[in-house]
């Protein structure tokens, strides 16, 4: 996912060690320290979570593609059966993402198939899996 | 830059005008992502202004016209709309080396993140009829008779929508760095199921929304800021962003956080004269929140390219953009399906 907890980190600590040019002012040092902290925060409740949200995310999408498999042409079938089968055995951040990235195109080559054929039924459920994708990876602003 | 910003400030603006400046006062103030924005005052013999300046950043959310900016701004202040009054636009940049504009500024207002809570309670149904009212005035206008026409394409009533949903998805398609399935499926549904032509041409602000103007605290609005995105389109186009969720002060019921939709809409069509078409309407709706997801995703590119440096580019490619996400999602669900 972009930014990783790691950019977002690295931005922060960017940000704390970069003087302000003089133009700059008090109040405009002082709204960009506070939306450093608010960052800070973020990325603190984010890197609890996002390993976790990575794996049940990629489960989920898996499961789609698995129920769909069967439907669709032989090329496509075969891809979406071979990466419905995988499983995350590297649990590292990084690999959870890419991971996480070649399942979400064969998602998205999935859904423009099922448009195509006007598969209303694979259709709903690709839209529920939206929904609990987007549950997944929310970020809670601090005090909402 | 050779001196500070301040004297290559003085020396740019007393050569325009032709006297001696004195720059005091001088600080950036937050807003505006997409560009560099610092409050001074210019002394001179023959008297003090109060003045804005927006400067083009080294790296912005999006790429944005400054000379459509400053002819929006232009084409509204003084027509019953609340924009600052435009100065000077430099385009080379001169001694500030990078393209910017001066306006006047507007003083005493208030402003508001559109994340706090009730943030213009107690006032919030006399903003929310100003703030639709202006909205609906800025429709009503002809684009073509207002200084905004020398710089915008004029679309056919029957391309705005193209025009916009093209611009965007390629944003998306260009800044991408991570597979985005929900607000791709979006531009799907988008693409094949166009709304009905725009009932006329208007100017679009393109930013229109809370936390961008300022308000008297009482009620008012006193200034519409943040025109760089201005165009010529659909009038709904301004009307679905201006009511989308991310922007609701995380409300429910109320649009931006001041009036209920019904009313909000009832303000616009009277204060507009246009109608809402309900069925044009939901596809400026899901528009709206792809052309924010285009932004966000866009941000966060621009974010690792910049080097991590702004942290504004961090919550809007992170926070805004997983918001839009929910959002989007939960509109495809709700009435987009096959």
């Amino acid at each position: 996912m972009t930014p990783s907890v790691r950019d977002v980190l690295q931005g922060c600590a960017i940000a704390l060690g970069r003087p302000m040019p003089p133009e700059a002012g008090p109040d405009y040092a002082a709204s960009r320290m506070g939306m450093v902290s608010m960052l800070t925060m973020l990325a603190a409740g984010e890197a609890e979570q996002c390993a976790g949200a990575a794996i049940r995310e990629n489960a989920a999408i898996r499961a789609v593609l698995d129920g769909a498999a069967v439907k669709y042409d032989a090329r496509l079938a075969g891809r979406l059966a071979a990466a419905a089968a995988g499983e995350d055995t590297d649990l590292s951040v990084p690999a959870l993402d890419g991971a996480n990235a070649r399942l979400r195109g064969l998602l998205i080559e999935l859904h423009e198939a099922v448009e195509a054929a006007n598969d209303a039924a694979t259709d709903a459920q690709i839209l529920a899996l939206y929904g609990r994708m987007a549950q997944l990876r929310r970020l809670a602003l601090p005090g909402g | 830059m050779s001196g500070t910003f301040a004297e290559g400030l003085a020396s740019y603006l007393g050569r325009a005008w032709g006297e001696t400046v004195a720059i005091e006062n001088l600080a950036r103030i937050s807003g505006g992502a997409s560009r560099e924005t610092y409050r001074f005052d210019a002394v001179t013999p023959s008297g003090q202004q109060a003045l804005i300046l927006r400067r083009d950043p080294p790296g912005s959310l999006i790429e944005t016209d400054r000379r459509l900016e400053f002819l929006a701004l232009k084409s509204f202040h003084g027509r019953g709309v609340a924009a600052p009054e435009p100065l000077i636009l430099e385009l080379e940049g001169a001694e500030l080396e990078r393209p910017f504009f001066v306006m006047k500024r507007v003083d005493g207002g208030v402003t508001a993140s559109p994340f706090q809570p009730m943030a213009y309670e107690p006032h919030a149904a006399a903003l929310g009829e100003d703030f639709f009212a202006t909205l609906g005035r800025i429709a009503a206008a002809d684009p073509l008779s207002l200084p905004i026409a020398e710089a915008a394409d004029e679309p056919a009533l029957d391309a705005c929508w193209k025009r916009e949903l093209d611009y965007w998805s390629d944003v998306i398609e260009a800044d991408e760095q991570h597979p985005q399935p929900i607000v791709r499926a979006a531009i799907r549904r988008l693409r094949a199921n166009p709304p009905p032509p725009a009932q006329k041409l208007s100017v679009v602000h393109g930013d229109y929304r809370s936390g961008n103007f300022l308000h008297d605290g009482a009620g008012k609005m006193i200034a519409v800021l943040d025109w760089e995105m201005a165009h010529i389109g659909d009038p709904l186009e301004d009307l679905g962003w201006a009511m989308d969720p991310l922007w609701r002060h995380g409300e429910t019921e109320r649009v931006a956080g001041m009036v209920p939709k019904a009313e909000a809409i009832r303000i616009w069509e009277q204060a507009s004269g246009l109608k809402v078409d309900p069925a044009a309407f939901r596809w400026w709706e899901l528009f709206a929140s792809v052309k924010g997801q285009a932004i966000w995703i866009s941000s966060a590119k621009e974010y690792r390219e910049s080097g991590f440096a702004e942290p504004i580019l961090a919550f809007s490619g992170w926070v805004t953009a997983r918001r839009h996400d929910e959002i989007i999602a939960e509109q495809l669900q709700r009435s987009w399906a096959l």
